[in-house]
């Protein structure tokens, strides 16, 4: 993989997510704190899992049933974490709250709220982009490229950066609608969200028969597409409701 | 205005201290991988006096000798700053002052160069001496005024801090592999005994600085080009700004210093110093480096002002997320000093050191992974935050290395031991979640 090469798969991989993060987060000191503070927040649940996953490691390269359950519980893991996280956001929200009212500007707007979703999840996008198809292009570096056995069509490092793409989507907008989902106690929306994070796991799952990624990424493009669509519908609803009811408080 | 909401202007100083360490930790991070294959692996410092690694030498050898080299050079960092102390205590202020001048050409002029040529050797850029000797000798000329002077802007002075954090973190990324981490474990110790405990050199300094009133030369980066704001207060802010790089040297020390000095019109500041004590002999690789200081100081002053309380809603708009995050803890505290004066100004600096042994660590880990890379600029990162929110609950000079060093080496060897087989299982049988 030549550098040109290299820097493609990057972008393929985070091109989306660095104008999210260029036009959006970059904009509000307190959003790129919170990115970060949820990549760390993601980098240690991956830690966490990895730990706990050692012992078995490395799995049996034809078996792929531990790689199921090593999915499952990772995801598990992962939903209980963004309860958590979603938790300290409340306390958070309050404080911010509180601080506004003692200077007397206006509380946190609904686009704020949203905003703030939208960086949380970008943060767990990004680790994920980083960790799971960045990290693996550095050594490569060099004249030839890499090609796994049961996706043999395309080179590794571009399949990774394209289901990287996907996850990264996934997961950033699955957190908008999951904070929204708790924020307004919709059952729907809270239980939406993992499905949709297994639901993708899974479908890579897929990619373990040989050539499966020719059925595999699609399917999970399709995940990746819904969970925007769905987002997309939602956040409109919600605007055009606090419009109806704030008249013109909204931005 | 009344229509912005809180997010706009929340945590801007400490994205302003941020930003520039993750500069400096990219610039290293992509010196290192462009530089590790051709610049020669050894090299004699302050830093392995005692024991030269050789990656053949069993385990236990490298353990004692790299334990040996950390306490040879803590021990080194302290006597320099002892030293400090005590110049600074018979008032040698300009000497230091211009020590700290002369170090800085030294910094930028040799390890820099050497830097540069490596740089030129390894992309073949076409330059020839002359033009890229008169270059060099610029770059370091305004370097050095930039680092003292108060007539530069504060553009310049970043800028040229970050660069000498750069310079020195790549020349220390050479030091071989257990040495790094165990002086970056004892000085981040030191940091803590010398900022926090009684009779810590970095402690009588600050203590001295503060008795006396007296702004001491110092490496320091300031994160809020302070622009006066209103009336009374500006300008003595300005005398902030402009002393406010005073230092003393300390090596390796970092702090972060949180100065509410509630009755004193003037401001606070605290510095810590650091020196640079370089001789290397000529630009190459044989350079040796004396003992090498890394300045470093943060300061945290508060100014207060005496004035006005016009702008005291806009002001307190601007107040830092530290302070937000603090008052949850002790409410009082800030309130009676809000009352005191209306009108609070703060910048939080950070001293060079800080910036070096960051990007010495995340240095030494970009010659693993990336993944190790990413996990300890998080670690760091997230490090340099606590110290932040701290630093507003306890209102006094803080160190910045301990929690960020700590979590950075904790987060390297947690991914490299587990999470990097981990990842690698996962995606090479393209299964991700």
């Amino acid at each position: 993989m030549t550098v040109a090469a290299g820097i493609g798969y990057a972008l393929l991989a985070l091109g989306p997510s660095l104008s999210l993060f260029v036009s959006v987060i970059s904009r509000k000191p307190f959003l790129i704190l919170t990115l970060l503070s949820s990549t760390l927040v993601w980098l240690v649940s991956l830690i966490i899992l990895s730990g706990l996953w050692r012992p078995f490691l490395p799995l049996k390269a034809n078996v792929w049933w531990p790689y199921a359950l090593l999915v499952l519980s990772s995801v598990c893991f992962q939903e209980a974490l963004r309860f958590l996280f979603w938790k300290l956001y409340m306390r958070l929200e309050d404080v911010l709250d509180s601080f506004a009212d003692r200077i007397s500007r206006p509380r946190l707007f609904l686009t704020d709220k949203l905003q703030i979703a939208l960086a949380g999840g970008l943060g767990h996008g990004v680790a994920h982009a980083v960790f799971f198809c960045l990290s693996l292009l550095t050594p490569a570096f060099g004249p030839a490229t890499f090609y796994v056995d049961r996706c043999s069509k395309v080179p590794f490092f571009l399949v990774s950066a394209i289901i990287a793409l996907a996850f990264v989507t996934i997961h950033t907008f699955s957190m908008v609608i999951a904070f929204e989902g708790y924020a307004k106690g919709n059952k729907v929306d809270q239980v939406i969200v993992p499905v949709i994070h297994l639901s993708a796991g899974m479908l890579t799952l897929v990619n373990f028969a040989s050539e499966g990624c020719v059925i595999g990424v699609p399917l999970l493009y399709l995940v990746a597409s819904l969970t925007l669509l769905h987002c997309g519908k939602m956040v409109w609803q919600r605007l055009i409701e606090s419009q109806n009811q704030s008249g013109s408080t909204l931005r | 205005m009344e229509s912005s909401s809180i997010l706009d202007s929340l945590g801007v100083e400490i994205i302003g201290v941020m930003a520039p360490v993750s500069i400096c930790m990219f610039l290293v991070v992509l010196l290192t991988y462009s530089l590790s294959v051709t610049s020669d692996p050894q090299i004699r410092t302050a830093a392995n006096l005692i024991y030269i690694e050789n990656p053949s030498d069993s385990a236990t050898v490298k353990l004692e000798g790299s334990l040996e080299n950390a306490i040879v050079f803590v021990v080194l960092v302290a006597a320099v700053t002892f030293v400090l102390v005590l110049l600074f205590y018979y008032n040698f202020t300009n000497f230091l002052k211009h020590y700290m001048r002369f170090s800085a050409f030294f910094v930028l002029g040799t390890m820099g160069g050497a830097i540069f040529l490596s740089i030129i050797q390894h992309f073949s850029i076409p330059v020839d001496s002359i033009t890229c000797f008169v270059l060099l000798f610029n770059f370091t000329v305004l370097g050095t005024l930039s680092v003292f002077s108060e007539g530069m802007p504060i553009v310049v002075r970043q800028c040229y801090m970050v660069v000498m954090g750069i310079v020195v973190a790549a020349w220390f990324t050479k030091l071989p592999e257990w040495t790094t981490w165990f002086i970056l474990v004892a000085l981040a110790l030191y940091d803590l005994v010398a900022v926090l405990a009684p009779g810590g050199p970095l402690k009588l300094l600050v203590e001295l600085a503060s008795t006396r009133d007296q702004e001491l030369p110092a490496m320091v980066y300031e994160a809020r080009p302070t622009v006066s704001r209103s009336g009374g207060g500006g300008s003595s802010l300005r005398v902030l700004v402009g002393g406010g790089g005073g230092g003393v040297s300390d090596s390796g020390s970092v702090e972060l210093q949180a100065v509410g000095d509630g009755a004193a019109t003037h401001n606070l500041d605290y510095n810590a110093v650091a020196v640079m004590d370089v001789d290397s002999v000529d630009g190459v690789g044989r350079s040796r480096e004396g003992h090498s200081a890394s300045p470093v100081s943060s300061e945290h002053s508060r100014e207060l002002g005496s004035v006005g309380n016009r702008e005291s809603v806009a002001e307190e708009e601007m107040s830092p997320l530290v302070e937000l995050m603090g008052w949850g803890d002790n409410r009082e505290e800030p309130r009676g000093l809000a009352e005191e004066s209306d009108n609070i100004d703060r910048g939080i600096k950070l001293g060079l050191g800080d910036f070096i042994f960051y990007s010495v660590l995340v240095g030494r880990a970009a010659m693993y992974d990336l993944m190790t890379v990413y996990a300890c600029y998080l670690a760091i990162i997230s490090g340099l935050g606590c110290t932040l929110i701290l630093l507003s609950v306890y209102n006094k000079a803080l160190p910045a290395l301990p929690i960020s060093i700590m979590l950075g080496v904790v987060f390297y060897f947690l991914t490299r031991l587990l999470m990097e087989p981990f990842v690698v299982g996962m995606t090479t049988n393209l299964m991700m979640f």
